[in-house]
């Protein structure tokens, strides 16, 4: 570690050179207040800068002579100051602009506010025609957190799901799960490697190459309409003005690698292709076909987790092309402790409910996920702009998991005493490989003073291979041992047997899929002025998206020899197991999850948007048709073999913004909205997740759901960096989509006809000189209903199902985040302390009245840290998760004594150096 | 002789012969030369099919079988059915094979190798009926990789399976749930199951009868009895009585010990006069099982051997395991207690049924050959000591010709 450390030194040595003086200067607005992100240009040269977070600005190493300095900020005038520069001097250069308040078409070639520092996120807020919040790239770099997952679990209205093992993570807006949020890239819907959803687990994307996100939580009609919770909008990082140059690197651990051994797994005899693949259709696959080493684990000492970026960006050619290049690479690694009990209903204590089955889950997983992206624009000139942008990820995840499973009630006898049971245990090793690559080019091109158009085209690619996930699975017996003296003593004392492991079976799956979009969009904006300084622009546009993927999977089982009297073999390693395939041809020509789909979508809208000192009104209608559907690859006779739906919606809305005055904002606004099934939600077949242990059934009849959702915010924002945020919304859904249980581990998926979800979000951001707070407030609530059951034992009584009330699935009640800020630019440091309270939330839906799960109330703590060194380039930085080392847990109300699932995590930490030029 | 001389003859001879086969008529109907309108043609047969598999008629199914709601698939007495490809049948409608005594219905693979076909899938059939019928060799993977289940029914339907034979699948043999009305009575289940899997497995609030089978080497439990664990009403209601229950529960281990009858969460059961001899285990009854409603007793336990001798671990250098057989008949796991009127061996030669023949082999692989006869020999302590309310016998060969056919 030291060496990397001083290996590292070395490198940025490298870049540290002697520095003169030159132009320096201060830009503020009218009332004093810096601004930041205000361009300032030397005319006719290649010199420019951006100001700072204290609207300050340098040129060093300019040559003497005269120049004029050109200082310009978004919604502001512009300023000119002649000067002449002497060998060796530096001049200095203050300006107060002119806060400009109409404007026509602009194409922002230049001095754009940057979202990537935080006073461009809050102006971003406030000048946006909906309610939105921003995340900058500075806040996210300072912040604890090294992922868009991490990042977005701070943000106002946004809690993160998590699936079991902690490697995948999507995000919950306004408490609504996945399937009604879209996500998006650089305002671009992207292609995903889940095998089943459109979704896209946000822990693949470094923060690092983000210079923003921005979650909108209300639609105007130029924007997809496939958003019920909101839209989450992963900006990446664009040109710089000037010659950027930065690296980061940091090391650390996730510490529950100390606390639970750290399972790995040989990778080198894992086959990427099933033998049906390697040697064809007609192949019957041999014993020795499967490999061995993948299935034994031995627990490790990881190393630690690393992660590194680079980034460069400059301007050429006089300034019209930009370029900026971000490579980030992490490899983490990471364990994750989970257990999870089914509970029915005990017959003889009236169905009181007890615990029936009870599973312990250890995971170890390695993470590594590298990202790059690029980023070109070319100014032709300054009505004409065209970017080109490609963004590429790759993640790589091996995960070791135990899972040890005990039947407490029935499966082969159950529990006798505690202690006892028959218990199955699980050895999966899987590794799988996705990768995700976006390329978008745009044009902006403003036609006339009153005409601007803008178009992108986009192809986007998503794949996802998935080797031979290889579960071996056998079982055991616990069983108390009683007295000698031969009598029953079922409740007398005991001590503990346990038979061998027998060998159960070995499955081993291969799965690939890939996913592929085509887009087109553009939009024609007309701006004209009114009377009362006033501006109406009316834009129109549309989009076409073409989407065609595939997914293959082959699996195999292989089942255990037995001995002369038949009996199943006991099992002592994997390595002297011996095994026959019991399926020798694979479930390559009859598995369900062999499968084509596609999904096209046509849109197209119109808007208005009347704009006056004190109130802005913006309106129109959006119009999306559906055509979405799947072919199962093999025929299934008398089964659904495809799917197909089509499905028009017209989605109107309006947002007025009363601006009581320069500082405030209160906003109203509505908006129609849908969700659309996932691919495979439609699919009438049970899919097994191995990782959570559950399966789930999709449903050919599910429709679509619409939404109409009502908001209404007050902002305030005091200065530059503060703001104050509190707004109310409602949303009545039309047939939400939902998964339902009646057990635990079976899910069919669904449509309930109604819900409603009402909430309040309150958010703040306050400086007090070097110390600031910065906090977040969401409650939410909903009603929906589930036809549920409900008993009487003795003697049998079932009441007739009946409609209960209940929540939405996911949707926290109270969440709260607080983080304690220190700043000191003087000396270069930032200390950040990041609370988060999350209230329950209904975590699965049971079939019996009052015995769904929720999950209990967790609060956590993270730190982060950074501080510069002596020469402002390089700073050392820290971030800390999970302090408080809490976990997650649920259970049935009114019965707080039964714990029926656990999430750990673990404490995890890292400490960096970034450098900065 | 003239032509002319003979009519009167010919017409003498005419009404003679008339008046005779007067008296002695025979009818003959068209069984089987005339097929039923809606006959199956014979050959190759794949795909969604409804009608009738005529007697006599031989069929290839060479692909899955669907049969839609609100169709009927049925055979004839001698229609005989090959499997191929692994194909499976699967019924949404009705399932009617109706073979008789003299001319069974076979069902069985082109290999003829346990687990070769997938078995008659009848999870929402609103009425299965098989009767004298051989259905062999099934348990084939299914799609997810498991092997299927002989005979499986889900929905709240009627399954009559009566004087059938069943023998080398792979899993489950009888998969019943969801409330169906069963009548499985008089047939022959044997050397079924892999390494798991029960002959007849009963779940969630399914009710009827079970008598006069006899079940014998499954690798599982004879005969499970469950309700759903967390949807206990409609509860599982069975009556068992009159089955000969021998050698099962061996193959799958001593982690997962089958047994001759278990009643498990919320299960209500009534058995009486079942012969019980060398299961791993007899009798469970869980404390989860209706405790209160669960009755039983003039069941016969027999142990052939003292102890059955483990040695599946000695490859891998794991000492024997002794199992004391009579110590299983009510393993101490359970709560079932030996009733008054049990009778139960205490050792080798005291109450042993006297079979007509038995190998004496305890535990033997998936699919083995096997020629035992359970008829009882005159004589047997099983006669005359059954609860009369079934039968006045124990076993599943009675006295009084109730019991099974085969």
């Amino acid at each position: 570690m030291k060496t990397a450390f001083l290996l590292c030194f070395t490198f940025f040595c490298q870049w540290i050179y002697a520095q003169n003086g030159g132009i320096k200067g201060k830009v503020t607005g009218k009332d004093g207040e810096p601004l930041i992100g205000a361009l300032v240009t030397l005319e006719h040269t290649s010199f420019r800068a951006v100001t700072d977070s204290e609207g300050r600005f340098s040129f060093q190493n300019v040559p003497p002579g005269e120049y004029i300095v050109v200082l310009e900020s978004v919604g502001y005038g512009t300023a000119n100051r002649h000067i002449k520069l002497k060998e060796g001097e530096t001049e200095k250069v203050n300006a107060e602009l002119e806060p400009r308040t109409t404007e026509l078409q602009e194409v922002s070639v230049y001095g754009k506010l940057s979202q990537e520092e935080d006073a461009g996120a809050r102006n971003r807020e406030k000048r946006s025609d909906n309610i939105v919040n921003v995340v900058s790239a500075r806040a996210m770099e300072r912040s604890p957190d090294i992922n868009a997952a991490n990042v977005l679990q701070r943000v106002s209205g946004v809690t993160v799901l998590r699936n079991g093992g902690g490697d995948e993570a999507y995000a919950d807006v306004r408490g609504m799960q996945p399937q009604y949020n879209n996500t998006l890239i650089d305002g671009i819907k992207i292609a995903s490697p889940d095998d089943k959803s459109r979704t896209i687990s946000m822990s693949l994307v470094p923060s690092d190459l983000l210079g923003s996100i921005e979650v909108h939580k209300t639609l105007l009609p130029e924007m997809e309409g496939d958003a019920i919770g909101g839209t989450v909008n992963l900006v990446m990082k664009d040109a710089p003005q000037k010659e950027t140059f930065k690296v980061l690197g940091s090391l650390g651990y996730s510490t529950i690698v100390f606390n639970q051994p750290f399972d790995y797994f040989s990778r080198k005899d894992i086959q990427q292709k099933s033998p049906t693949e390697r040697y064809g259709d007609s192949y019957v696959a041999q014993p020795g076909d499967f490999s061995r080493t993948n299935l034994e684990f031995h627990p490790i000492t990881p190393p630690p987790t690393g992660t590194a970026t680079i980034a460069y960006g400059n301007r050429y050619m006089h300034n019209k092309l930009g370029l900026l290049v971000v490579e980030s690479f992490q490899n983490q690694y990471y364990g994750n402790y989970n257990n999870f009990a089914q509970v029915g209903p005990a017959y003889n204590a009236n169905g009181a409910p007890q615990i029936t089955d009870f599973a312990n889950r250890w995971y170890s997983t390695q993470q590594l996920n590298e990202g790059i992206t690029a980023h070109l624009d070319y100014n032709i000139n300054p009505r004409n702009k065209i970017t080109l942008n490609n963004m590429a990820l790759y993640s790589f995840l091996g995960q070791a998991r135990t899972e040890v499973d005990t039947a407490i009630v029935g499966g082969n006898g159950g529990r006798t005493v505690p202690g006892t049971g028959p218990v199955t245990t699980d050895w999966t090793s899987a590794t799988q490989r996705t990768y995700m690559e976006n390329l978008k080019l745009s044009g902006k091109h403003v036609l006339s003073q009153h005409f601007m158009l803008d178009w992108t085209g986009v192809y986007s690619l998503a794949f996802a291979r998935a080797p031979d996930m290889a579960d071996l699975q056998v079982n055991d017996l616990i069983d108390s041992v009683h007295s000698a003296n031969g009598t029953y003593g079922y409740n007398g004392t005991y001590g503990f047997q346990k038979t061998p492991n027998y060998f159960d079976a070995i499955s081993r799956v291969w799965q690939h899929n890939r996913d592929q979009d085509f887009d087109v969009m553009a939009n024609l904006s007309y701006k004209t002025s009114l009377p009362g300084r006033g501006i109406l622009e009316l834009k129109g546009g549309g989009l076409y998206r073409a989407k065609v993927r595939y997914n293959l999977q082959n699996s195999y089982t292989l089942k255990p020899d037995t001995d002369a009297m038949g009996i199943k073999q006991v099992f002592i390693d994997v390595q002297s197991a011996r095994w026959t395939v019991f399926d020798p041809k694979g479930s390559y020509d009859y598995d369900v999850n062999n499968y084509r789909a596609y999904e096209d979508i046509a849109a197209g809208y119109g808007e208005f948007k009347f704009s006056f000192p004190w109130l802005d009104v913006l309106g129109g209608v959006r119009v999306e048709n559906t055509q979405q559907g799947f072919t199962i690859n093999n025929f299934h006779v008398g089964s659904i073999n495809e799917v197909h739906k089509t499905y028009t919606d017209p989605l109107p809305s309006l947002d007025l913004k009363f601006k009581l005055n320069p500082k405030t904002n209160l906003r109203a606004s509505y908006y129609k909205s849908i969700a659309r099934p996932a691919y495979y939600d439609l699919v009438p077949t049970q899919v097994l997740n191995f990782a959570a242990g559950t399966a789930t059934e999709g449903n050919d009849t599910l429709k679509h759901t619409v939404a109409d959702n009502y908001d209404l915010r007050f902002e305030y924002y005091p200065r530059e960096e503060e703001a104050l945020q509190a707004g109310v919304f409602y949303k009545h859904l039309i047939n939400t989509i939902e998964q339902q249980s009646s057990d635990g581990v079976n899910y069919r998926i669904s449509n309930v006809p109604e819900a409603h979800v009402y909430g309040a979000e309150l958010s703040y951001t306050k400086y007090f000189g070097k110390f600031g707070l910065t906090g977040n407030y969401t409650y939410l609530n909903s009603r929906t209903v589930t036809s549920k059951q409900y008993y009487h034992l003795n003697p049998p009584y079932q009441q007739p199902d009946s409609l209960v009330p209940r929540p939405l699935q996911g949707m926290t009640d109270h969440t709260v985040n607080l983080s304690a800020m220190y700043r000191n630019p003087k000396r270069g440091t930032f200390v950040q302390l990041a609370f988060q309270y999350l209230g329950s939330s209904l975590s699965n839906v049971y079939n019996i009245v009052g015995w769904d799960y929720y999950q209990r109330p967790t609060a956590n703590l993270a730190l982060s840290a950074e501080q510069q060194l002596r020469n402002r380039h390089l700073t050392l930085f820290t971030k800390w998760n999970n302090l408080t080392n809490s976990s997650v847990r649920s259970q049935i109300k009114g019965h707080s004594d039964m714990d029926l699932s656990k999430e750990v995590t673990g404490l995890s930490f890292s400490f960096g150096l970034r450098y900065e030029h | 002789m003239t032509k002319g001389k003979f009519y009167p003859l010919l017409l003498g001879v005419a009404v003679a012969l008339g008046a005779c086969s007067k008296n002695n008529e025979k009818t003959s109907v068209g069984t089987g030369n005339t097929p039923p309108p809606n006959a199956i043609a014979p050959g190759n047969v794949s795909g969604v099919v409804k009608g009738v598999f005529v007697a006599g008629a031989s069929y290839t199914i060479t692909g899955n079988l669907q049969v839609n709601k609100g169709d009927t698939l049925s055979a004839q007495p001698g229609a005989q059915i090959t499997v191929k490809n692994n194909s499976l049948i699967n019924v949404d409608g009705v399932l009617s094979l109706i073979g008789s005594k003299d001319s069974t219905i076979e069902i069985n693979s082109d290999t003829k190798l346990p687990g070769s076909w997938g078995g008659l899938i009848c999870d929402s059939a609103t009425s299965v009926t098989i009767k004298w019928t051989h259905v062999d060799n099934t348990g084939g993977p299914d799609p997810t990789g498991s092997p299927t289940e002989t005979v499986e029914m889900t929905t709240p339907g009627t399954l009559d399976i009566e004087d059938s034979w069943f023998t080398n699948g792979q899993d489950n043999g009888f998969n019943l749930k969801g409330g169906c009305k069963i009548t499985i009575l008089r047939n022959t289940i044997l050397c079924s199951g892999s390494t798991d899997g029960e002959a007849i497995d009963v779940k969630n609030g399914v009710t009827g009868t079970i008598a006069y089978n006899v079940i014998y080497s499954q690798a599982g439990t004879a005969i499970k009895l469950e309700s759903s664990s967390t949807t206990p009403i409609p509860q599982t209601q069975i009556t068992a009585y009159n089955n000969t229950i021998l050698c099962n529960g061996w193959r799958r281990g001593q982690a997962e010990p089958g047994r001759a009858i278990s009643v498990d969460v919320g299960a209500m059961a009534l058995f009486y006069n079942n012969i019980i001899e060398d299961n791993y285990q007899g009798i469970l009854v869980t404390d989860q099982a209706d405790t209160t409603n669960t009755k039983y007793g003039n069941n016969l336990f027999y142990a052939s051997a003292d102890t059955f001798l483990d040695t599946t671990g000695a490859a891998s250098g794991l000492t024997p395991v002794t199992i004391n057989i009579r110590s299983e008949f009510y393993p101490p796991d359970g709560i079932a207690k030996p009733q008054p009127t049990d009778i139960i061996s205490t050792m080798v030669g005291q109450f042993d049924p006297m079979f007509v023949s038995f190998d004496g082999k305890l535990s033997t692989p998936n699919g083995a050959a096997t020629s035992n006869n359970y008829h009882l020999q005159p004589g047997s302590p099983a006669i005359g000591k059954g609860n009369t309310t079934y039968n006045a016998d124990i076993g599943a060969y009675t006295s009084d010709g109730k019991g099974n056919q085969h």
